[in-house]
């Protein structure tokens, strides 16, 4: 499968909103207007480097409606393979970029009767959007916002006066933490709650949410993984009859891109299943580190997810 | 036309708790009282059935000579009994509209009640993995004529005449789940009065 055509963009602006973050308009330099979306979708931003191609995904935070430009927040990461320290320091207005279109893996649920929504620190970026669809809809929601320190609250002031009594903050500096078993243990029926955030407050938000009784169908998360380091490895890719070489700060997935194969994706973060890979040969153990497979599958050594999964091996041997 | 066979015909299943849940909504109609019976000593293999737990609401028929009602009263501490459907069906709903994420559903009895009470669940957007419905007693359908939109009641043969256009309609298993009813498309709208044999197949 080939990609979808990407969509060649300009910066139009950058600003540092938080010492972390800084926030990029992207708008089309063909002109015209941006494909539509809804609040939740995210975007692929294709960053060419001398000797790399990056493929980072990043929701989009402007209003649905506004379609002239994309708007997206970037916070810089300690352990950056390169694509943020690469938005943060070499990309600046004018600089040109290519995206591809918008796919949504973190839509509002359209017949819930009231929405709950958790963020912890960047992951507020999906929710820029998605409360601008709810401002449009007529159903209770509330905002749960947990940052580090008011310093690091990215968007504080414009949520504060855009959102009013349904916002409310938790700083960690001021040791106020989300009680999340008040918070999900009395919601009325047909409630959804969506949390996106570090790893643990999801996996919190999701175990609490099931001890309430929730059923899975009311819970929502998103967490794009950036594919971790590891040892290098090398995979044989049996349809296509290419022996690739993956660097240790190089995903799987990249390493077989850059070899001239396309394996379909959307997410590139180990959430929406569209890499999944059947291995065909194995010797050694691979290293799962997406959250689509079951532990069943990741135990049986037979798929892996090529984004963000890695193996530590003499022989690997893909069906691609 | 294609009138079997067809995906959205609802599926059930014997009841199963789902301990999963923190609150354990039942209702019953007729012989439906049986599974829930059973359901209730599963259940309270794993606690207690306080009213702040379970809550059984029943409606008995004529056809089930039952003690459903005793047993029901050792069972649970909060039973709930009804002469008539509807009755059933308004407290539910009151119900619903105090209850919290946590909640089961549980429906026992002829499909038409399941359907009915399906159709309020909805509108709570309960979903598939928080209902559990058992079908037993009658296979009497709930028939909505597409072409005048009403909607007959207690209909055992594949063809039904319209209560309300009086058009005669073939019963497909073409259901939907908002109108808690399967779709009458009219049998005789080439040949008037031209009509398949008519046979008793939802008894």
């Amino acid at each position: 499968m080939k990609h979808a055509v990407t969509i060649a963009v300009e910066v139009t602006a950058v600003e540092q909103v938080t010492p972390l973050i800084k926030h990029f308009t992207l708008a089309p330099i063909a002109g015209g207007t941006m494909p539509a979306f809804s609040g939740g979708s995210h975007i692929i931003v294709v960053m060419r480097r001398a000797n790399r191609v990056h493929r980072n995904p990043y929701s989009l935070m402007s209003p649905p409606g506004r379609l002239e430009a994309y708007e997206i927040s970037v916070r810089r990461m300690e352990e950056s393979r390169g694509g943020s320290h690469f938005m943060h320091d070499e990309v600046g207005v004018g600089s040109q970029l290519e995206i591809a279109h918008p796919v949504n893996l973190f839509g509002l649920d359209k017949i819930a009767r009231k929405h709950v929504l958790i963020a912890g620190g960047i992951g507020i970026t999906p929710f820029m959007a998605q409360l601008q669809d709810l401002h449009a809809a007529n159903v209770p929601y509330e905002m749960h916002y947990s940052v580090r320190a008011p310093e690091h609250a990215a968007f504080r002031d414009q949520l504060i006066e855009q959102e009013g009594d349904r916002l409310r903050m938790y700083y960690d500096s001021a040791n106020e933490l989300i009680d999340f078993e008040a918070l999900l243990g009395s919601q009325p029926l047909g409630t959804h709650v969506y949390v996106c955030g570090p790893a643990g407050m999801i996996e919190r938000v999701i175990g609490t949410a099931r001890a309430c009784g929730w059923s899975d169908s009311h819970i929502h998360w998103e967490q794009f993984s950036a594919p971790p380091v590891g040892d290098a490895f090398d995979a044989f890719l049996a349809r296509s009859k290419l022996k690739i070489h993956v660097l240790p700060d190089q995903s799987l997935l990249e390493s077989i891109e850059a070899a001239g194969v396309d394996v379909p994706y959307l997410c590139r973060g180990g959430v929406c299943g569209f890499c999944h890979t059947k291995v065909v040969e194995l010797e050694g153990e691979l290293i799962h580190n997406d959250h689509f497979l079951s532990a069943e599958e990741k135990a049986s050594g037979k798929f892996m997810m090529p984004c963000v999964s890695r193996a530590r091996c003499k022989n690997l041997v893909l069906d691609l | 036309m294609l009138v079997t066979g067809i995906k959205s015909k609802p599926v059930y299943a014997p009841l199963q708790a789902d301990t999963a849940g923190r609150y354990h909504l039942m209702l019953g109609h007729g012989v439906g009282g049986a599974p829930l019976l059973s359901l209730l000593d599963e259940l309270g293999r794993s606690g207690p059935l306080s009213a702040g737990r379970a809550c059984v609401l029943y409606v008995a028929d004529s056809a089930a000579a039952d003690n459903f009602g005793v047993r029901f009263r050792t069972s649970a501490s909060d039973v709930r009994f009804f002469d008539r459907v509807a009755e059933l069906l308004a407290e539910f709903r009151t119900i619903l509209t105090g209850s919290f994420m946590g909640t089961r559903l549980y429906v026992a009895g002829p499909e038409s009640f399941i359907g009915l009470a399906m159709k309020i669940a909805l509108e709570f957007d309960l979903n598939k993995d928080e209902i559990r419905a058992e079908e037993c007693g009658t296979l009497a359908r709930r028939v909505y004529c597409i072409h005048c939109r009403a909607t007959t009641e207690q209909v055992r043969t594949n063809i039904v005449k319209c209560i309300d256009c009086g058009r005669h309609l073939i019963v497909r298993d073409h259901y939907s789940r908002r109108f808690a009813a399967y779709m009458g498309v009219m049998v005789d709208a080439e040949v008037p009065g031209e009509l398949p044999p008519i046979k008793e197949n939802f008894v």
